[in-house]
């Protein structure tokens, strides 16, 4: 009896010192990556811009896909304080300012139905020339990019990927919102 | 034994006689309900259309089915049993109609014709496929900031929806129908 008592008081005693120690390390460990995103040099917004489509003709329902991608991408990233969109007036507001253009440099509006067919063709190709640009016109990244469908899904699943890559990029970027070219 | 067959000949005329009067008064109401009806379509034309949202219109999930309609200033997308999503057709910048051909029956299909032997799913999806219209919208928000929402539509069902919008003072972008032309160019090139 007497051995049972002593060994529960030791048991509660040792819970009692793990959880007042364990505590104050739970904390430390969950404060660590708010400190580390506090500690980041500056929150930066980034506004995207509509999707030039240069001297290629593309269709509208690609660069509404590719624009509406992007912001969806660009917000997943979380590496941005706000994401904007094209026109939007809060954007004047913003205090460091990004803008993302987005330029068509290839397209390939390939077809879905030769693609089942004969596996080889019909990919749907798109390639754009993607800028990250501050208030006073220095570009802090510049990037070609890629997307594309060679085997399953429809041709706007191209402009999925290639918001997908394009957000991948700017995030695995050296640029850290220091403001330098990389 | 005249009297009896006298009296059924005359029960079935009055029957007729009946007949005729409920059918005349039928009639007389389906007209004096389309004449008051008429009017009120003629000043609140309502527009609407089945149709599958791919992406950008707000609140609304991507891939979904559900009905797109026009009444008054409104462009309005509604799911089934839910709540619709609407925008003013005012902020409306730009529509556009653009085609596309799509391989039908989904996964399922797709596993079929994968597990066809000799090659006989590929000659499948030279005929599973059907043509539909695109409809883009582009639209500004309340901050100005641009939206721009992808619908797909049954074929000729676009140009129905776009042209209630240009009639309503939306423009229109017919850059499209040159579009459809030059891809089709393009992939002869891409062939040779």
């Amino acid at each position: 009896m007497k051995t049972s008592k002593r060994s529960s008081w030791i048991i509660w005693s040792t819970a009692i010192v793990a959880i007042t120690f364990a505590s104050p390390f739970g904390q430390t460990a969950a404060a660590k990556p708010s400190d580390a995103h506090n500690s980041s040099p500056t929150q930066w917004s980034v506004q995207v811009d509509r999707i030039d489509p240069a001297n290629l003709t593309i269709a509208s329902s690609f660069q509404v896909a590719i624009y509406e991608n992007l912001l969806e991408e660009l917000n997943k990233t979380k590496r941005f304080n706000q994401v904007l969109r094209d026109g939007d007036r809060t954007a004047a507001a913003a205090p460091n300012l990004l803008v993302l253009k987005t330029t068509v440099t290839r397209f390939v509006p390939g077809s879905e139905t030769r693609r089942a067919v004969t596996t080889v063709s019909g990919a749907t190709k798109v390639t754009v020339r993607t800028q990250l640009v501050t208030r006073d016109g220095r570009i802090v990244l510049e990037r070609r990019i890629d997307g594309s469908v060679r085997f399953f899904g429809s041709n706007l699943r191209a402009t999925h990927n290639l918001a997908r890559n394009i957000a991948k990029a700017i995030k695995q970027s050296s640029w850290s919102g220091s403001g330098q070219p990389s | 034994m005249n009297r009896t067959c006298f009296s059924g000949s005359n029960r079935e005329r009055f029957g007729g006689y009946t007949m005729i009067s409920v059918f005349t008064l039928l009639f007389c109401c389906l007209g004096a309900l389309a004449q008051s009806t008429a009017p009120a379509e003629h000043a609140n034309p309502a527009f609407s259309v089945r149709a599958t949202h791919l992406l950008g219109f707000e609140k609304t999930k991507n891939n979904c089915d559900g009905i797109l309609s026009i009444q008054d200033d409104l462009l309005q997308f509604q799911q089934r049993g839910k709540p619709g999503a609407q925008v003013k057709i005012a902020t409306v910048l730009d529509v556009s109609l653009g085609g596309e051909s799509k391989q039908v029956g989904g996964l399922p299909m797709k596993l079929g014709k994968a597990a066809a032997p000799y090659g006989a799913g590929r000659v499948v999806s030279l005929f599973a496929h059907k043509k539909y219209d695109t409809l883009t919208v582009e639209y500004a928000d309340s901050d100005g900031g641009i939206h721009g929402a992808i619908f797909q539509l049954t074929k000729g069902s676009g140009e129905l929806v776009r042209n209630e919008l240009v009639a309503r003072g939306v423009s229109a972008v017919s850059l499209d129908e040159q579009f459809a032309k030059q891809s089709t160019a393009e992939v002869r090139n891409e062939n040779k």
